[in-house]
């Protein structure tokens, strides 16, 4: 007993000898940068409330047209990212986020289907926008390179996820007839436009 | 000193150390704290669940929904919150509504009316009547957010709360599917007509 317990404590002493640090948290290996970017857009209710609205639109257009926003989202993103910073456009005006909030909501509740060009550039243009506004928290110390990447990969996952999530929700089209699925997206649409109408009615009083 | 004592002096003793450092590392609890968007989230959620003429009236927008059935049942859904909007659209600009508590008051007791006799009015009307309500229900909560900790927070809040207690009146009205529970469903209308009634008598300085 004595011996095994020996060689247990020479074996632990040896390990415990060895063992080096970890570097779990690259946070200190430069890759901080990184982070900032991808969670900057989700600790911002205003971005949540935009690529979630954004992505629902998508998945309610079908896969078919839906999966050319995996790649236009996160190329707006970075498109309005690289010209915020040159142009120094640092934030948009709360209105004009509520309005996008609006417009987005009614798109959504109407069910208007959209040309697959239409739903692009109109996801490009929202992308660029919510980019530039991300783009604050840009100094002058922060890789620029990895905030985008963050970023970038942000957008990818959010936009990809919600918009898988909505079209397994609402399934296929096999009838004409309105399911209680394709109401409940509509029905998000609805709560989504009228935050959107509240917060422009905000905006416009403040 | 005793046996006793002693075993009792060491217990505490040793519940010392434990204790310094429990109060040493202790930080407020914030439990109660209201601000942010958790704060702005929690009362934008809270504020359609505390007014109980806002929940009954609510409730009963959905439950007459399922019984008029289609389109009612699933233009309401879509419709409804937007209607609200605009009236919280009044509120934040603070453009005042004539007698707006009587009102929320009265939507309960119309709409609990409606349920209790399954009142069958012709869609159009049905909806206008909703959309009068929803107006004075979306100007009593946007009057709230301006002063909220977050307002965008408050507004997803209350919208979703608003939409999740049509939802209960929805399910609730599905009850119809059974005579047994279509029964239910009016004594749950004449119980929020006469709360609508109450809450209409006191807004109108009736009762106390």
């Amino acid at each position: 007993m004595n011996m095994t317990f020996r060689r247990g404590s020479i074996a632990a002493a040896m390990l415990l000898a060895q063992a080096n640090s970890a570097d779990a948290h690259i946070v200190g290996a430069r890759l901080g940068d990184f982070y900032a970017g991808a969670l900057h857009p989700l600790t911002n209710l205003q971005d949540l409330i935009l690529w979630g609205a954004m992505g629902l639109l998508a998945g309610s257009h079908g896969a078919a047209k839906g999966r050319w926003l995996v790649v236009v989202f996160p190329l707006g993103l970075l498109a309005g990212l690289m010209l915020g910073r040159s142009f120094g456009i640092v934030s948009t005006a709360p209105t004009a986020d509520a309005a996008m909030t609006l417009v987005l909501g009614l798109l959504l509740a109407s069910a208007i289907r959209m040309p697959i060009a239409q739903l692009c550039a109109l996801a490009f243009a929202l992308a660029a926008i919510r980019g530039a506004a991300n783009a604050t928290d840009l100094g002058p110390e922060t890789d620029r390179a990895l905030f985008a990447a963050g970023l970038t990969c942000a957008g990818y996952v959010v936009i990809t996820l919600i918009m898988a999530l909505a079209l397994a929700f609402r399934g296929t089209e096999t009838t004409a007839s309105i399911t209680w699925r394709q109401i409940t997206l509509r029905a998000f649409g609805g709560w989504i436009a009228a935050i959107g109408l509240m917060m422009v009615g905000f905006g416009l009083a403040s | 000193m005793t046996r006793n004592g002693r075993t009792m002096f060491l217990r505490i003793f040793r519940c010392c150390p434990v204790a310094v450092a429990g109060l040493v590392l202790a930080s407020p609890a914030l439990a109660h704290e209201q601000a942010g968007v958790g704060g702005g989230l929690m009362s934008g959620l809270l504020h359609p669940l505390t007014g109980i003429d806002h929940l009954i009236a609510m409730v009963a927008v959905g439950i007459w929904g399922a019984q008029l059935g289609a389109p009612a049942i699933w233009v309401l859904p879509i419709t409804f919150p937007l209607v609200m909007g605009l009236g919280g659209v009044l509120g934040v600009l603070r453009v005042p509504l004539p007698v707006p508590e009587v009102m929320v008051a009265l939507s309960a007791f119309v709409l609990g009316i409606a349920v209790a006799m399954r009142l069958r009015l012709p869609f159009v009307s049905a909806a206008a009547i909703v959309a009068v309500f929803a107006v004075f229900h979306g100007h009593a909560h946007g009057s709230e957010l301006p002063g909220s900790a977050d307002p965008l927070a408050f507004g997803v809040g209350f919208v979703a709360s608003t939409g999740l207690l049509h939802l209960c009146g929805i399910a609730i009205g599905r009850l119809t599917r059974w005579p047994a529970g279509e029964r239910l469903i009016q004594g749950l209308g004449a119980g929020i007509a006469l709360l609508g009634g109450y809450f209409l008598a006191q807004s109108l300085g009736a009762v106390a």
